[in-house]
């Protein structure tokens, strides 16, 4: 298999077309609605993935939020490329020593989602060629972009669409690679070291969904398909690796099919409505409730090749639902899962005989509000099962959260740009690029190696830093005086730690980990007890203090000695029998009152300095 | 081999046909593939745009050492020849139609790729391709009668569209739309309903904020409520239809004598100014206020012509009354956009009056484009009524202007052209009222 990935990063620097602020709000102050269509291009060919939105009719929502300007509702023409984005892209592409083009042209590119109010993306290519390494491997990179993003979607009703139009307009560097990955581990590694890069221009935004991966990927003998968007790093090669296998099974199934005659016939209307009139469970039961019709559509020779053959998520009956869903339904059901979801077995003998059906065929029945969908859906889904017949159809397929992708549209042709000619374009002076070349910010390969260098760690561990976090509070922590080592702990392993108890909670503040680590370094609690300290403020410790009482690290009026005293008072008889040997058995006790409170040599200091106190204690008493 | 390392290979390049696929090799060794497009920008640097192979277009500087290789054309790559969209030409015209007058402008405009602008279409297919629903509810004709900018017309155009839309309606049409660049539609709409009598159907301009090139653009919405008002609303006089608000879901008629572009760019730029609007299009359907002229028993008819020999004429602090002068000179009419209540500065009294007094007709309308012109309040007011001015009570500046026209073209008389300009022709004066009924 090889795949390429497309890394999109937010930038943070105003928006691409007006310069306004990019700034999430959840403060709405007006709305509007839309419907889009398909225009045509440069050529004036409808692009298919455009058109297939634009044939769903959808109406869309738009939210209007404070810092919304007139270019983001669409009411008037974008501004001049915002020149910070545009350094900002340079700079990135001069760190992957990629070669500027000349002159900046925008292109639109058409997305008739909704998703932007104009129903085009503004994007310009800045560079091209560049190499990226990870993992000891070099990745050729095709292309460097500078895009808008698009609004965000904060709901979705059928046939209605809601974006918040905050997000709209905020500039995107789109790197892409070659497809020269060559499993999921290669991705992820890749991804990981293109964000590094991207976080060293200082310019990006930071957070939940500013960096979104796109990851094109095939297999011998199959089409591109492109997963769009995925927002978790940590699933690249899941969802890597479950496309592949979801490939290979598509390619094995078409031999399947071909072996057993299988075809796909023209779809025609046939309704089996009638036979569903009272239905009572399961989809179907939307006949009785709400005057839903069922088309039905035979697959000569699939009886058995729907369901998935070997117990695998991959089965043909999904992808024949996607396309249903694609067109506004709910799904399908096919004969590998019936009898079931309300439906018996008497009914499908019903179905079979008036389709004429053989035992080796198979069938889909679709439940629509009206025949019109229900024939958009069936004609969709004789196009899937006809495909299945050559293979792998190239589309867009979105990251679901488990893992798993589901279809989303035809993968759009190169069409679907034309030029935006309400912006002038924009040459490169070399000057320009002179500039940026001076003042370039340090390789991130570079920057790992010196700051292990620097701090007596191994490169590996500046890498785990680099990964869990970034190196900027690395830096700025150790530079607040506190020790690398604790500063790289605390960054790798107890921020995480502290955090899976609240995965919902903001990432700590410089200000949060220096206050944690002095306090720490001051004596108030021992470097055990950090994990559990920012555990508290992550779960909603109003202050410092707060957090070191909520994590029962308080220390009370009793100093560590009186608590030690205590405990070998109240065990005087192991120290009588045990002497000096008393020591672990106490330690273990001393320990379940104090942990994390102190530091654990102090502990054993005192505990020693107790036993041989209450000893001689014994010895005066007895002698 | 290379085809051209000349003296000028960027000249040479730019001279190779549109979407010819070349491999262009820089100075310094880089390295591009693509179809030439036209470079927009006319005097900047000396840069060849390609359209790669991934769909953008880039600017590659050219200098002595570059070099090009002409490669064998892709199909489907680079702007190439056309393919249009599939055409379903519009139904033969059964029962009641609408007839479509284009005139060029947004509403009807594609981007060119010679100049990097749009420009407006040249054929009814091209027009068509952009709006595959036209025909949608009921049969249309379209008639292409400019192919110009709206700031291109000039009045004798209204004429010529006055002479179209009385054609459209003497040959059956049930209404007539007129697709209009927004920027000079106001005039327009202003001209046709004094040009414009005895209508026996809507007469409805109509055009796009923003181009149809972008999926988002307000013209198919636009054009298909133009239709439906046209098709269906008891009305006989001249409206424009555009969008009440920045949503596709309503849209506003306004009487063509009060409305005014009060936004450069935003969809619903069109507003009846002092008066209420003359209907709505909401969710589909049509409503026309109870107060709307309703249609003749026809036959339509021109009211003309008109007399271009006019000004307007925008008052500013400064302006010197030679200038003034100098610019309306050899005008039989002289609409004033005055400050206020109608006021301009006392020195251009005289060549007021001796403007009059060569048989000139002067009128005053408010720059304030709310409100109505009063002459009685200040003395500059009283001063000016007593030269003759004449106060145009509640007229737009540009309404004045086309009546103006209309006027001069009806009457050689100065006394009886302040007659004309006086009396309601097309309810462009709005009886006095308090306020505004519905906004």
């Amino acid at each position: 298999m090889k795949a390429g990935l497309e890394v999109h990063q937010q930038l943070a620097v105003g928006k691409l077309f007006c310069g306004c602020p990019a700034e999430f709000s959840e403060e709405v102050v007006g709305a509007f609605a839309r419907r889009l269509r398909a225009a045509s291009g440069e050529n004036r060919s409808v692009d298919a993935a455009a058109a297939l939105q634009a044939s769903r009719d959808l109406l869309y929502h738009y939210e209007i939020v404070p810092p919304s300007c007139l270019v983001d509702l669409d009411e008037e023409p974008p501004a001049p490329l915002n020149p910070d984005a545009l350094d900002t892209a340079l700079t990135v592409a001069l760190l992957l020593g990629a070669t500027p083009v000349d002159e900046v042209v925008v292109m639109r590119k058409i997305v008739v989602d909704g998703s932007t109010t104009s129903g085009f993306q503004r994007t310009a290519l800045i560079a091209t060629g560049g190499s990226v390494e990870a993992g000891g491997r070099r990745y050729a990179i095709e292309s460097i972009c500078l895009e808008e993003d698009a609004g965000r979607k904060v709901a979705e009703r059928r046939g209605e669409v809601t974006y918040r139009l905050d997000r709209l307009g905020i500039p995107l560097v789109e790197i892409a690679t070659a497809p020269e990955i060559r499993n999921g581990a290669e991705a992820r590694e890749v991804a990981e070291e293109i964000g590094s890069l991207l976080r060293a221009t200082g310019r990006v935004r930071r957070g939940i969904g500013t960096i979104r991966e796109d990851l094109n990927i095939s297999i011998d003998g199959g089409r591109r398909i492109e997963i769009k968007g995925v927002q978790d790093l940590r699933r690249i090669h899941e969802y890597v690796e479950r496309e592949v296998r979801r490939q290979e099974f598509l390619l094995g199934l078409r031999e399947t099919l071909r072996s057993r005659g299988a075809r796909v016939p023209p779809p025609t209307w046939r309704e089996l409505t009638e036979i569903f009139r009272e239905a009572s469970s399961g989809p179907l039961a939307e006949v009785g409730r709400s005057g839903a019709v069922v088309g039905a559509f035979a697959l000569p020779g699939f009886a058995g090749l729907l369901r998935s053959p070997h117990g695998t998520e991959e089965r043909l009956g999904r992808e024949l639902a996607g396309q249903a869903r694609a067109v506004g339904l709910g799904g399908l059901l096919h004969s590998d899962e019936l009898p079931g979801h309300g439906v018996g077995a008497a009914q499908v003998e019903e179905i079979r005989a008036a389709l004429g059906l053989e035992s080796t065929d198979a069938f889909v029945l679709v439940v629509a509000p009206d025949r019109g969908a229900a024939e958009r859906a069936i004609a969709r889904v004789a196009e899937r099962a006809r495909a299945a017949l050559e293979g792998i159809p190239a589309e867009t397929r979105d990251p679901q959260p488990d893992g798993s992708t589901r279809y989303s549209r035809p993968l759009p042709g190169r069409d679907r740009m034309y030029p935006e000619t309400d912006v002038p374009t924009v040459p490169i002076a070399p000057e320009r690029l002179e500039r940026l070349r001076a003042s370039l910010p340090e390789r991130p390969a570079v920057r790992r190696a010196r700051l292990a260098r620097m701090h007596g760690l191994s490169v590996e561990m500046i890498g785990q830093i680099a990964h869990a976090g970034d190196l900027d509070e690395f830096e700025a922590l150790v530079e607040r005086g506190h020790a690398a080592a604790l500063v790289a702990r605390l960054l790798t392993q107890d921020a995480s730690a502290a955090r899976s108890g609240a995965p919902a909670a903001p990432p700590f503040s410089l200000d949060q980990m220096d206050a944690v680590l002095s306090a720490s370094t001051a004596g108030r609690f021992s470097k055990e007890g950090i994990p559990a300290v920012l555990g508290a403020l992550a779960t909603g410790a109003g202050s410092l203090d707060d957090a070191i009482a909520a994590a029962g690290l308080a220390r009370g009026g009793e100093d560590l000695e009186g608590i030690v005293d205590r405990v070998v008072r109240s065990n005087a008889e192991i120290v009588r029998s045990r002497g000096a040997e008393a020591f672990s058995p106490l330690m273990g006790d001393v320990m379940k009152q104090v942990r994390g409170r102190y530091d654990g040599k102090a502990i054993a200091d005192a505990l020693r300095r107790a036993i041989a106190r209450q000893e001689s204690a014994a010895g005066t008493g007895s002698g | 081999m290379p085809e051209s390392s000349s003296s000028d290979p960027g000249r040479t390049i730019r001279e190779l046909p549109v979407g010819a696929r070349i491999e262009l090799r820089s100075g310094d060794g880089r390295r591009y593939i693509g179809a030439v497009v036209p470079n927009h920008t006319v005097g900047s640097e000396p840069t060849v745009r390609l359209r790669l192979d991934n769909g953008y277009q880039v600017g590659i500087r050219v200098g002595p050492d570059t070099s090009f290789e002409r490669l064998p054309d892709v199909p489907g790559v680079g702007p190439g020849p056309v393919d249009l969209l599939p055409i379903t030409p519009p139904p033969a015209a059964q029962g009641p139609w609408v007839t479509v007058l284009t005139t060029g402008g947004t509403i009807a405009s594609r981007i060119d790729y010679a100049t990097g602008g749009v420009r407006p279409v040249k054929e009814e297919a091209e027009l068509l391709a952009f709006y595959p629903e036209l025909g949608r509810s009921g049969p249309v004709r379209i008639e292409m009668v400019f192919d110009r900018l709206s700031e291109d017309l000039r009045p004798d155009d209204w004429v010529t569209l006055a002479e179209r839309t009385v054609g459209a309606f003497s040959a059956g049409a049930r209404g007539v739309v007129i697709a209009h660049g927004t920027d000079t539609m106001g005039y327009t709409a202003a001209a046709l309903s004094f040009l414009l009598a005895d209508l026996p159907g809507p007469v409805v301009l109509v055009g796009a904020q923003r181009s149809p090139d972008r999926p988002s653009s307000d013209g198919p919405s636009n054009l298909h409520a133009a239709v439906q008002v046209a098709r269906s609303a008891s009305l006989g006089e001249v409206a424009v239809v555009m969008h009440a608000g920045l949503s596709d879901s309503e849209f506003s008629l306004h009487r063509g004598p009060w409305v005014r572009k009060m936004h450069s760019t935003r969809r619903d730029a069109f507003r009846s100014r002092n008066g209420p609007r003359l209907g709505t299009v909401r969710d589909g359907t049509v409503s026309v206020a109870e107060w709307a002229r309703r249609p003749g028993p026809g036959p339509a008819r021109l009211d003309g012509p008109l007399d271009p020999r006019a000004t307007l004429l925008w008052f500013y602090p400064g302006l010197e009354p030679a200038r003034a002068e100098a610019f309306v000179r050899g005008a039989r009419g002289i609409v004033l956009a005055g400050t206020g209540l109608g006021h301009v500065a006392s020195e251009h009294l005289p060549w007021i009056r001796s403007a009059i007094s060569g048989g000139a007709v002067v009128g005053m309308t408010t720059q304030c484009l709310e409100g109505r012109v009063d002459p009685y309040v200040y003395a500059t007011g009283r001063e000016l009524e007593r030269a003759g001015v004449l106060y145009l009570d509640d007229l737009l500046p540009e309404t004045a202007y086309a009546k103006m026209l209309w006027a001069l073209g009806h009457a050689s008389d100065p006394v009886r052209v302040a007659e004309l300009l006086r009396r309601d022709r097309a309810g462009e004066f709005l009886p006095r009222r308090t306020g505004r009924a519905d906004e």
